[in-house]
């Protein structure tokens, strides 16, 4: 089997590709019809869990056991949550699915909703989004007038209504229990778990939460099957994913990859290596909450296994690239004010420890830090590590560890030169 | 205490309120719904959006307070939200908030006396492949340099 | 049954069971703030994690279930670690307010800050600047600088009284809790958040720079204010330097009690409680002569008192006096009026005048506003109020306990239907205005200030002990009947001088067994 180079992304670039007609013509809702009407629902479980399907949110769970994770016979309704939140910082691959592909999200939902016997569906778009949640709203009405959603779809007797709901701004709402709060028109402060969403998830009922990016890669799954599917990546993580690379490379932007591609490569051979003819300093390789990577550590494989096995996360798949010349306390500021400004407060380590790192680092880049401030930093990231009630905690504490962890030596040197002599 | 929502608002309230099983749920959308129009959400709307969905109004100022988009006081016409994050400013983004300032005479966070800008920092905006990136309104607006910068300002009656 | 280690020690629990519960049984108690034994478990002060062996991460015992075979730590060096973590993160916010704090010497964040040897702060930054005295209540006030956001009382509102007056509003370290304005916390039950809060966020105006409570001294009671008895604690400074008698009440607290009030008591008890124990007491005996109120001793009342007694017995018309006791009174008390008046003295008209009933509140207030109405039932007192025509009518001698009549007849007509009362005896703890009608005024003790039982609504009988005595010159109506009754010449075991509330509440028992029964 061949390797496609691209498959999410392969048609993005075309004029009007969000239309529905425009979709059809290139053999969009195939997949759909053929698992209506060909698949009983646990075989595109099956299917997908085949396919090694894993989350493209962050947290890389395989979307096909998760499914499988909903009770068979609860006499309750079921829900399906599409996390379009896209918060993580460095992160902007969602964004391109929904405004120029929506159709595919659409047919991603009604198959995984098919899948699971699913009835309602709700897209929880991040606010900022405004204009993308449009178009989205256009395609669903399309798709409604053609019998691609409500009653009935395609004759075949599976139901489904879509529902487009705008969050308003809180990063801690693309956790998922958070998610469900917001979604409920409350606080975003997670829930305990267990229970799991897949037991107890909105208004109480099992419900599956799944990224944008996954479930846009079900339809593929479906009409190529899963064979196919792990040929474009590796078994235990199929398929392409979306890379978005930021910072200091020549072609910032959105690369379609298989799992696995080295991060080398994804810089210098896809961005376009370093701008302005700059020496590589760092990577952040999954959204800021992943542990920074220095120079010498990015011949990793981009899957969800191997960098982990490095001491990162693929996470989002968000790169972010830091050049020589950009101080590593200024990385840092931002990272620290990011998850102070983003704690929901529940919890003491997060609401507490957050805001002190970032007070202290705040102090440092003001000149009134010190060596024993580092180790502070690293003795409070150990203290919310672990502890917290969401994994906001651990993606708080982790960069700011890893930071003074593989940069020490820079940080203490600038608070040397900075030091209040007594 | 007489109701500030016009009939049309309360219409289109009722109508997302219909998308969810419990109404409590449509909070967000219609907040979002009543800022668009009235450009901010004052404590008379949060108790007739209470009202129209039957929860107290306490929760109404929960969420309204928790979440950033949300504003309790008036923004200027001109909404420019500049992104503080990481990926903008290894593009210049830092340098993109001072010109800002500079240009409108007024810090992160201010309003201008003509009621025409309001200048807010934000956290990651989701368009770094376009850094440095700031959002004005609802619209997006990447690849800043200074020129550019000045071009959208100009152009902004 | 789930057989499970903690700390090397067995316990056996119940399907279902967390292990904060599990250890409770094992006898470890794990520190918290956010949990609370009404409230479905929150998780968020994270102060209860424990070490379980298989767990990767630290969990939480509030609401880990337990499972067969666990192994539990809860004092491993990782666990210690974790909770003087958690602390010194309460403590970066926290304002150094215990010398002008009420909280101060039973605060929890004290008490675990130095369990785990928090004394220094390596915390160099400024503190958060928030409102120190926002009212949130008619007798709260909220420091959002103390507040640690456990949530409890946002919880409390939430699910026992469902008023949900308090909201948690922003988010981060800019968190803080407050009521929607013109909304304040206003249910019946906004006391308990006093109790509720584990640090001194909100506090009492009643209770507020009063007083320290290493200075108080804890007594055992029940409430008397309607008939469901809740259990409370009294809160008084028992004696030195004060005249030995004097002692006042500062608070009481809920004590709790499973099977009547579990962890709360309602506003009416606790802030009528304290109001009554020290306002508008009747505190000394007097003598009413043609309005001229002259004190009167103990002595002098006995020889008075007993003397137009004597008078009645020896005429034998019993028909002419009239009793009017009260739901007030003790079990004890109930009983030897009706061995004294109905049994020794013959007289046939004994009622029962109480407060008159208000509302439930559809919690744990009760309409009747009297504890032991059911006492009295039991004993055979007719409940239903008297009309004035019934005690008054060709009445020589009356005998009141308790102000309630001057809840019930305005005291005009109250003098115009004793004026042919020749002889007017009132026994009470407060003053009503009936002082004045009266011929003698004997000072009683309230229930905190004496020993006795109660029946509440349900027909629980609850004993409680003397507390706090306020008022060093008053008596409990025990004695004072005991003391009549000598003098009259009549002659029981039950009178005395030796025989204590308990001798008197082993007799009844033993007279009706129903007074005896434990739920």
């Amino acid at each position: 089997m061949t390797r496609a180079t691209k498959v999410l992304t392969e048609l993005f670039w075309l004029e009007h590709l969000h239309r529905i007609e425009a979709y059809l013509d290139r053999g969009g809702y195939q997949a759909l019809k053929k698992a209506l009407t060909e698949m009983k629902p646990e075989q595109v479980q099956e299917e997908v869990k085949k396919a090694g399907l894993r989350g493209r949110g962050g947290a890389g769970f395989p979307a096909g056991v998760k499914w499988g994770f909903i009770p068979k016979d609860l006499d309750k309704p079921r829900y399906l949550c599409v996390n379009a939140d896209e918060g993580e910082p460095g992160t902007f691959k969602d964004k391109y699915i929904l405004s120029h592909d929506p159709h595919l999200l659409i047919e991603g939902i009604v198959l995984a909703a098919y899948a699971v016997g699913i009835h309602s569906a709700y897209v929880y778009i991040r606010g900022e989004y405004e204009l993308i949640a449009r178009r989205l709203e256009q395609a669903i009405a399309e798709a409604y007038a053609k019998g691609y959603l409500g009653r009935n779809i395609l004759g075949a007797g599976f139901d489904l209504e879509l529902v487009v709901h705008r969050g308003a701004g809180a990063y801690i709402c693309g956790e998922e229990t958070s998610l469900l709060e917001s979604l409920e028109g409350k606080r975003g402060n997670p829930r305990l778990k267990p229970p799991f969403p897949a037991l107890v998830g909105l208004f109480q009922c099992p419900t599956v939460i799944n990224n944008v990016e996954t479930l846009a890669n079900v339809p593929f799954i479906i009409q190529k099957g899963a064979a196919w599917f792990v040929e474009q990546g590796l078994p235990k993580d199929g398929g392409t994913r979306l890379f978005g690379v930021s910072g200091a490379v020549a072609k910032p932007g959105l690369y379609e990859l298989p799992a696995g591609t080295s991060l080398r490569e994804i810089i210098y051979t896809h961005a376009g290596g370093m701008k302005d003819g700059r020496k590589l300093k760092a990577v952040i390789p999954g959204g800021m909450s992943s542990p920074i990577l220095r120079a010498d550590e990015i011949d990793v494989a981009m899957d969800v296994d191997s960098i982990a096995a490095a001491g990162s996360m693929l996470g989002s798949g968000a790169i972010i690239v830091i050049a020589e010349g950009t101080p590593i306390l200024h990385v840092l500021r931002k990272v620290a004010k990011f998850y102070a400004h983003e704690s929901c407060g529940q919890c003491t380590p997060c609401r507490l420890g957050t805001s002190w790192i970032h007070k202290i680092v705040e102090r440092m880049a003001a000149g009134g830090g010190t060596r024993d401030d580092v180790d502070t930093l690293v003795r409070l990231a150990g203290n919310i590590k672990g502890r917290t009630l969401c994994p906001l905690g651990d993606a708080a504490a982790m960069p700011v560890a890893a930071i003074a962890q593989k940069f020490r030596a820079e940080l203490e040197a600038t608070l040397e030169r900075s030091a209040v002599r007594p | 205490m007489s109701s500030v929502l016009s009939d049309v608002l309360a219409k289109k309230i009722d109508e997302l309120a219909a998308r969810y099983p419990v109404k409590q749920a449509a909070l967000l959308p219609v907040l979002h719904l009543v800022q668009n129009e009235k450009g901010f959400l004052s404590p008379e709307d949060e108790q007739d959006v209470a009202g129209r969905l039957g929860i107290l109004p306490v929760k109404v100022r929960e969420v309204v307070t928790f979440y950033t988009m949300f504003r309790r006081s008036p923004v200027g016409k001109y909404h420019i939200q500049v992104c503080t994050n990481l990926s903008c400013s290894l593009a210049g983004g830092d340098g993109l908030v001072g010109r800002l300032e500079t240009r409108l005479g007024i810090a992160l966070g201010g309003t201008t006396p003509d009621g025409k800008f309001t200048l807010t920092g934000v956290e990651c905006l989701g368009a770094c492949e376009t850094a440095p990136c700031l959002m004005i309104n609802f619209d997006y607006h990447g690849n800043l340099d200074a020129a550019g910068l000045d071009k959208i300002l100009e152009g902004l009656a | 049954m789930i057989r499970l280690l903690i700390d090397g020690q067995h316990v056996e629990v119940s399907e279902g069971t967390t292990v904060l519960k599990a250890a409770e049984r094992a006898g470890i108690e794990l520190p918290r703030f956010c949990f609370h034994p009404a409230f479905v478990p929150e998780g968020s002060c994270r102060l209860c994690l424990v070490q379980i062996e298989g767990f990767p991460k630290l969990e939480l015992g509030c609401s880990t279930v337990v499972r067969e075979g666990m192994k539990v730590a809860t004092q491993s060096p990782v666990v210690r670690e974790a909770r003087r973590g958690v602390l010194e993160f309460l403590l970066t916010e926290h304002p150094l307010d215990c010398p002008i704090c009420d909280k101060a010497g039973e605060c929890k964040l004290q008490d675990y800050a130095s369990d785990y040897g928090l004394t220094e702060s390596v915390f160099r930054e400024a503190k958060e600047k928030r409102e120190k005295r926002l009212p949130i209540g008619e007798k709260l006030l909220l420091d959002r600088e103390r507040c640690i956001q456990c949530t409890r009382c946002v919880r409390f509102l939430a699910e026992i009284t469902k008023t949900h007056e308090l909201g948690l509003f922003e988010r981060g370290v800019h968190a803080e809790i407050g009521i929607y304005e013109g909304r304040p916390v206003r249910n019946g039950y906004a006391g308990n958040l006093v109790d509720l809060c584990p640090v001194g966020a909100i506090t009492d105006t009643d209770f507020r720079f009063k007083t320290r409570p290493w200075f108080l001294a804890r007594g055992e009671s029940v409430c008397p204010h309607c008939s469901r008895g809740c259990n409370i604690y009294v809160d008084h400074h028992p004696g030195f330097p004060r005249v030995p008698g004097s002692a006042k009440v500062y608070r009481i607290r809920p004590r709790v009690n499973e099977a009547v009030n579990g962890p709360w008591i309602c506003d009416y008890g606790r802030y009528g409680f304290v109001e009554a124990q020290n306002k508008g007491r009747s505190d000394r005996p007097f003598w009413n002569r043609g309005g001229a109120m002259t004190e009167l001793s103990w002595d002098k009342v006995r020889i008075v008192v007993g003397e137009k007694l004597k008078a009645l017995r020896e005429s034998g018309r019993t028909g002419r006096a009239a009793v009017a006791a009260s739901g007030w009174l003790t079990n004890e008390d109930l009983y030897l009026v009706r061995k004294i008046f109905r049994d020794d003295l013959k007289i046939s008209r004994l009622f029962i005048v109480d407060p008159k009933p208000g509302e439930s509140d559809g919690m744990l207030l009760l309409p009747d506003r009297a504890p032991n109405r059911r006492g009295a039932a039991e004993l055979g007192f007719d409940l239903a109020p008297p009309s004035l025509e019934a005690l008054t009518r060709e009445t020589d001698v009356l005998i009141l306990f308790g102000p309630h009549l001057a809840a019930h007849f305005g005291l005009e007509e109250l003098r115009t239907a004793f004026d042919k009362i020749a002889f007017k005896i009132l026994v009470t703890s407060h003053l009503s205005g009936l002082e004045s009608l009266a011929d003698v005024v004997l000072a009683s003790a309230t229930p905190a200030e004496k020993e006795g039982s109660f029946t509440n609504a349900d027909g629980r009988v609850q004993r409680f002990s003397a507390t706090a005595r306020s008022c060093p010159d008053v008596r409990p109506e025990l004695r004072i009947l005991q003391d009549l009754a000598r003098e009259i010449g009549l002659r029981s075991d039950l009178y005395g001088p030796a025989a204590a509330a308990r001798t008197v509440h082993v007799a009844l028992v033993q007279e009706i067994p129903f007074f005896g029964a434990r739920a």
